[in-house]
C-alpha cells in the first residue's frame, strides 16, 4: 500500500518536471559522470604513487634491508616512515629533461606511452566498487529510479569483454614502444612482450568462461551478487579455473616470474629502454595499474567481491553505511592479492621464454578447456548428479571442481609437458663456431 | 540539386582526393587532396539527418570523422606501419560508432578481434619484414587512379543503397521505440541467445573451418621446418 502511493507520488513529480529541467537532469548526468572520471583518475595515480612506496618496502624487507624512510613533509625535517617518496619520484620524473633520442620514429615515439597508458586507465571504467539504494530526495530531486551504481559505466552489458577489448589494446603500447625506439634491445623485449600477452590473453578468457557460465551474465556486478546469494565464491567451487585466471593475470601484467619484456640483464630495460621522463612514468604507471586492475578482477570473479559472509547481506542495492563497508570489504581483498602480487616478485625467479610459452600452451590452455567443459557439463546435467549423490547443487559442483584440479594436477605432473632437455646437442654447430659468421639461409 | 546528384559530385570530389593524396612516386599533392576531400566530406555531410540531440550528434560526428580520416590514412600513409596504426584507429572509431548504436557486444568483439589480434599480428609481420626501412617498391601506390575510383564507386553505391533502404524504416518508428531497442539491457544475451539458438549451425561450421586452416598452417609450418633441418644436417 506504502509502496503503490510513493510510486504514484514519484509520477507525478515526474510529470511535473518541464522539458528544461530534464535536459538539466541530462547535463547533471554528463557533469555526474566526469565527476566520477575525475575521482578514479586521482584515486588511481595515487594508489598507484604508494603502492610503488609499498612495493619498496616489501622489496626491502624481503631483502633484510630498511627501505625508503627519509622522505618526509618537503622542506621540512619531518621524515614520516618516508611517506613523501611518492612525491619526490614524481616530482624527479616530471622535472627530468624532455629528451627525444635523434633515431627513433618521433611521433609513434611519443605515442606509445600514451597508448598504453589510456588503455589501462580506461578499463577501470566498468569495475563496480557496489551499489547504494537512493535515498528518497534524491529519487524526488532527479529523474532517476533504481539504485546508484558505484562505477563509471553502470549497466554496461558487455562488462567482462569491454576490460578484455581495451586490455588488448594495451598491446599496442609495448610494439609500438619497441618498435619506434629503434634499438634492438627495445625490439626484443617488444617482441617478446607482445608475444606473452597474446598467449597468455587465451587461458585468461578460458579461466573466465566458468565464472560466466555459472553466473550467467557477463557483467561484473552480476556476477558479484551471484555469488553473494550463493554464499560459495567461485574460488571455492572452481578452483581449476582460479588457478588458470591467477597465472594468466600474473602474465598479463608482466610482474615476475612472468616479467620477461624487462628482463634487465638480458635487454637493459625492455620495450622501453629509450624512454626517461614523464614518458617512462607513464610506462610505469600502466604496469602499475595492469597490476591493480589483475587484482580487482581476480577479487571479484573469484574471490566474491564485496561479499564477505554475515556482514554484508545479499541484496542489490543498500543503505549508504552498508555500501561503505562494501567497499571497504572489496578494497581490503583488492589490496591482499597486491601484497600477494608483490611478495610473488620476490619469491619466484623468472621463467626463461620456452618455459614461459610451455605453461601457457602445454598446460595453462589445457587446464582452462577441462575446466570449462567441466563447468558446462555440471550446468547440462548437475542437478541429477547432485540428487543422485543426495547434497544440494554448490558442494556437488565444489566437489567436482576440487577433483578436477586433483587429476589435471596429477596428470600434469606425471606427463611433465614442461620438461626440457637442455643437454647439449653434439649435431648441431656450437655457437662459437658461428660467430662472425653469416648465416646460411 | 536533388540527393543523387549531390551523392555523385561528393563521390568524385572523394576520388580526386584520394588519387591526389595516394604515394605516386615523387609527385603528391597531399594538402591539395585533403582540402578536396575535406569539401566531399562537407557535401556529404549537408544530406545527413541529425540523431535529435547535440550530445548524440556531437559524439557521431566526432567519431565518423575520426574513422572516415584515419581510413583515408590507412590507404594513403607511404608506410606500412602507420598504415596499421591508422587502420587500429579506424576499427576503435567504428567499434566507437557500434558503441553508440547501442550494439555492445559487436563493439567490443571488433576491437577485441580486429585490433588486438589480427592487427597486433599484422605488425609483426610489418615489423619483421622491413627491419630495415625504406623499400621504395613498397611505398609507392600501383594503380592509384583505378584503385581510387574503385573504391569510391564502392563506397557511393553503398551509401546510396543504404540510405534509400534504411532511412523509411527507420523514420516510421518513434524515437522512445527506438531507444528502446538501443538501450536494452539484455542485448548482449540476445545476441547470443540468437547466434547459439537458431544460427547454431553456421557458428559450428566457421568454428570447425577455423579449426581447420589452423591444423593445416601447423602442417605447412612443420614440413618447411623439417626440410630445413635436413639441409642443415647435410
Amino acid at each position: 500500500m506504502f509502496s503503490s502511493r510513493r510510486h504514484d507520488g514519484l509520477r507525478d513529480v515526474r510529470a511535473a518536471v518541464p522539458a528544461a529541467a530534464k535536459r538539466g537532469i541530462m547535463f547533471l548526468s554528463i557533469l555526474a559522470s566526469l565527476l566520477k572520471i575525475a575521482v578514479l583518475l586521482g584515486l588511481l595515480m595515487t594508489a598507484a604513487a604508494y603502492l610503488v612506496l609499498v612495493e619498496r618496502w616489501i622489496a626491502a624487507w624481503v631483502q633484510d634491508r630498511l627501505g625508503p624512510n627519509r622522505v618526509g613533509v618537503p622542506l621540512t625535517g619531518v621524515r614520516l616512515f618516508g611517506l613523501g617518496q611518492p612525491v619526490a619520484d614524481g616530482v624527479k620524473f616530471m622535472t627530468k629533461g624532455e629528451f627525444t633520442p635523434s633515431h627513433v620514429d618521433r611521433i609513434l615515439y611519443a605515442l606509445a606511452p600514451i597508448v598504453i597508458f589510456a588503455a589501462a586507465v580506461s578499463a577501470f571504467a566498468v569495475v563496480p566498487l557496489g551499489a547504494v539504494a537512493p535515498p528518497r530526495f534524491w529519487s524526488e530531486w532527479f529523474d532517476v529510479s533504481g539504485p546508484i551504481a558505484l562505477s563509471i559505466a553502470p549497466g554496461l552489458d558487455m562488462g567482462i569483454v569491454y576490460i578484455f577489448a581495451v586490455g588488448s589494446v594495451a598491446v599496442y603500447g609495448v610494439v609500438l614502444g619497441g618498435w619506434a625506439s629503434n634499438n634492438k634491445y627495445s625490439f626484443f623485449g617488444a617482441i617478446r612482450s607482445s608475444a606473452q600477452l597474446i598467449s597468455y590473453e587465451i587461458p585468461l578468457g578460458l579461466g573466465i568462461l566458468g565464472v560466466i557460465l555459472v553466473g550467467g551474465s557477463l557483467r561484473l556486478d552480476e556476477i558479484v551478487l551471484h555469488q553473494a546469494r550463493s554464499g560459495a565464491w567461485n574460488v571455492v567451487t572452481q578452483p581449476l579455473g582460479f588457478v588458470v585466471f591467477c597465472v594468466a593475470a600474473f602474465a598479463e601484467a608482466a610482474r615476475l616470474p612472468f616479467d620477461l619484456p624487462e628482463a634487465e640483464q638480458e635487454l637493459v630495460g625492455g620495450y622501453h629502454t629509450e624512454y626517461l621522463g614523464i614518458k617512462l612514468m607513464l610506462f610505469m604507471v600502466a604496469e602499475f595499474l595492469h597490476m591493480v586492475l589483475a587484482a580487482f578482477l581476480i577479487v571479484i570473479l573469484f574471490l566474491g567481491g564485496w561479499h564477505l559472509w554475515g556482514l554484508t547481506g545479499s541484496a542489490e542495492a543498500v543503505a549508504w553505511p552498508t555500501a561503505l563497508l562494501r567497499a571497504v570489504v572489496l578494497l581490503t581483498k583488492v589490496m591482499a592479492v597486491i601484497l600477494f602480487f608483490m611478495f610473488a616478485r620476490w619469491s619466484w625467479p623468472r621463467f626463461r621464454y620456452d618455459q614461459l610459452m610451455n605453461v601457457a600452451w602445454k598446460v595453462m590452455i589445457p587446464w582452462g578447456m577441462i575446466n570449462v567443459v567441466v563447468v558446462a557439463a555440471w550446468m547440462e546435467y548437475g542437478g541429477e548428479l547432485a540428487d543422485w549423490m543426495n547434497m544440494s547443487n554448490i558442494p556437488g559442483l565444489a566437489i567436482v571442481g576440487w577433483g578436477a584440479l586433483l587429476i589435471c594436477w596429477l596428470a600434469t605432473s606425471i606427463i611433465d609437458p614442461t620438461a626440457t632437455d637442455n643437454k647439449p646437442r653434439p649435431e648441431l654447430p656450437h655457437i662459437n663456431d658461428c660467430v662472425g659468421q653469416v648465416p646460411r639461409t | 540539386m536533388s540527393n543523387p546528384q549531390i551523392l555523385m559530385l561528393s563521390a568524385f570530389l572523394a576520388a580526386v582526393a584520394i588519387w591526389l593524396m595516394l604515394p605516386r612516386g615523387g609527385a603528391r599533392g597531399r594538402w591539395a587532396g585533403a582540402a578536396l576531400g575535406a569539401a566531399a566530406l562537407g557535401l556529404w555531410l549537408s544530406r545527413t539527418h541529425g540523431l535529435g540531440h547535440w550530445t548524440a550528434d556531437g559524439v557521431f560526428y566526432a567519431l565518423a570523422a575520426a574513422a572516415i580520416v584515419s581510413a583515408v590514412g590507412a590507404v594513403t600513409s607511404p608506410n606500412p606501419i602507420y598504415c596499421a596504426i591508422w587502420f587500429g584507429m579506424t576499427l576503435l572509431a567504428v567499434a566507437g560508432l557500434l558503441l553508440l548504436v547501442g550494439a555492445q557486444f559487436l563493439a567490443a568483439a571488433t576491437v577485441l578481434v580486429y585490433a588486438g589480434a589480427i592487427l597486433v599480428t599484422l605488425l609483426f609481420v610489418l615489423m619483421f619484414a622491413q627491419p630495415e626501412g625504406r623499400a621504395t617498391c613498397d611505398r609507392v601506390s600501383w594503380e592509384a587512379g583505378l584503385s581510387a575510383a574503385a573504391g569510391i564507386a564502392l563506397v557511393g553505391i553503398l551509401s546510396a543503397a543504404v540510405g534509400s533502404a534504411v532511412s523509411p524504416t527507420i523514420a516510421a518508428q518513434s524515437p522512445q521505440a527506438l531507444a528502446a531497442g538501443v538501450l536494452d539491457p539484455r542485448q548482449t544475451a540476445r545476441l547470443g541467445e540468437e547466434l547459439f539458438g537458431r544460427r547454431l549451425i553456421a557458428v559450428e561450421v566457421v568454428g570447425t573451418l577455423l579449426l581447420a586452416a589452423l591444423v593445416g598452417a601447423a602442417v605447412i609450418v612443420n614440413r618447411f621446418g623439417g626440410r630445413r633441418r635436413d639441409d642443415q644436417k647435410s
